[in-house]
């Protein structure tokens, strides 16, 4: 009898030391990634499905070709209407020196490994500290927001994506200007939701939502996607759904963006809530 | 090493990667690790299984799921579970003799009875974690209940493929 309750009692404190353990475990990789054994885990994440993810890719050739070359001549596009400006202000005006506009920095990177299935999804870059690339950059594309780097590897980056109920994007909605968090439905690997909006606007379906900028880790006017049907929340705030243009499903080459004056906002932020 | 020890090894490895490329749904966990923990030798004490729970979970964590910990922390409880389950579902008779677990004697239903009790545990803790300030409780107790089928239904076979041998014995 007293044997099998020392079994009893030995079982119970190996159950709770296991659980208290994993809890850790789980508390300290959701809150920072830059712990040993993540940065462990997404080398070997990396060097494992690496090559499935470009198995995948090879399958996708033709597509991933057609979306280059559209978003090659988008760019284009974009360039030309850029050397139209700069040519127009030349006429009009000097530049004062020594004034630079480039807030952002741009690394271009490529997926090699990304969940889609799970809760709490990433993204692994082959692209680290080596290449420039700090914790707390934008991670875009050229269909729009992807994720946050949370952590760097000399090779590897690893971040959360938009996939994710620990990230929301700062958003502002086309037509009436109106700005608000944006987050994943859950669900979709396309679909997501932007809450907390004026109750008294009225929101049409097919409105284009942007970043706004507010945040420090994207640029502004990024577009997002479009926006479906809205409803009322509690009665006091509006919640739409917004369909990305960017899907998930097949990502493949993304773009990491630094904001280089990101510390020095933070460091003012940090200074304002000290003195208050 | 024995050829149900490279069984096992091969399942997990699977299990890894059903859970690396299962991309389509949001609505269905497929997990079977339950069940294999449920075929191990009848005789393995319960502190050596939950300490192979936890490392099995940790390991599953660490070169697939994004969240280091949650798998161990929803495996550990199917472990220290196990011993009351097979009591329930196989009788008391089966650990009295240190009999292994066998199709031929125990039947089907008696396998997706234990494997749907177990899997519920696993499930339950792990969509509740993964899932807590996401989701709504309708949206989780639907993911909840389509993965426990789902699972079940994927577990049986897998219970078959790892009993075969103490099955071939009872034939």
């Amino acid at each position: 009898m007293s044997g099998q309750k020392t079994s009893f009692l030995l079982s119970a404190a190996t159950f709770l030391l296991l659980e208290v353990a994993a809890l850790v475990l789980l508390h300290s990789s959701s809150t920072v990634q830059n712990i040993w054994i993540n940065r462990a885990s997404h080398r070997t994440k990396a060097f494992l499905w690496g090559g499935g993810e470009a198995l995948r890719n090879q399958f996708r050739l033709d597509d991933l070709n057609q979306e280059l070359q559209a978003e090659n001549a988008r760019l284009q596009e974009r360039l030309r209407a850029y050397e139209l400006r700069d040519a127009a202000q030349e006429e009009q005006e000097y530049v004062a020196p020594g004034v630079n506009p480039a807030v952002y920095h741009y690394i271009p990177a490529t997926v090699v490994k990304m969940s889609r299935n799970q809760v709490h999804n990433y993204i692994i870059l082959n692209k680290g500290s080596e290449d420039g690339i700090r914790p707390q950059s934008g991670i875009i594309s050229d269909r729009g927001v992807v994720g946050i780097v949370e952590a760097v590897s000399q090779h590897y980056s690893y971040g959360l994506t938009l996939m994710n109920p620990e990230m929301s994007v700062g958003a502002r909605l086309g037509s009436t200007e109106q700005v608000g968090p944006l987050y994943w439905d859950g669900v979709s690997t396309h679909r997501a939701l932007m809450r907390n909006l004026s109750a008294h606007y009225v929101l049409y379906p097919g409105d284009t939502v942007r970043t706004s900028g507010f945040s420090v880790f994207f640029p502004p006017d990024i577009p997002i996607g479009v926006t479906g049907n809205s409803r009322l929340v509690d009665g006091t705030t509006r919640e739409v759904e917004v369909f990305l243009f960017q899907d998930f499903s097949t990502l493949r080459y993304v773009t990491v963006v630094e904001n280089l004056a990101r510390e020095e906002i933070t460091a003012l932020e940090a200074t304002v809530e000290d003195a208050l | 090493m024995k050829l149900s020890t490279v069984k096992f090894i091969l399942l997990f490895v699977v299990q890894l990667l059903v859970w690396n490329y299962s991309n389509f749904l949001q609505y269905v966990f497929i997990v079977f690790l339950p069940v294999m923990l449920l075929c191990l030798p009848i005789e393995r004490g319960s502190i050596s299984l939950m300490l192979l729970a936890f490392v099995l979970g940790v390991a599953a964590d660490f070169l697939v799921n994004g969240q280091l910990g949650l798998t161990a922390l929803a495996l550990v409880p199917v472990a220290a579970l196990r011993r009351t389950v097979i009591q329930l579902v196989f009788g008391n008779e089966i650990l009295a003799r240190g009999e292994e677990l066998s199709f031929h004697r125990q039947r089907y239903t008696k396998f997706a009875t234990a494997t749907l009790m177990l899997t519920s545990v696993f499930l339950l803790v792990y969509l509740w974690v993964d899932g807590a300030g996401m989701y709504s409780l309708g949206f989780l107790a639907l993911k909840y209940v389509i993965s426990l089928l789902v699972s079940t239904a994927v577990s049986v076979p897998v219970a078959y493929l790892l009993l075969e041998e103490s099955t071939g014995k009872w034939n």
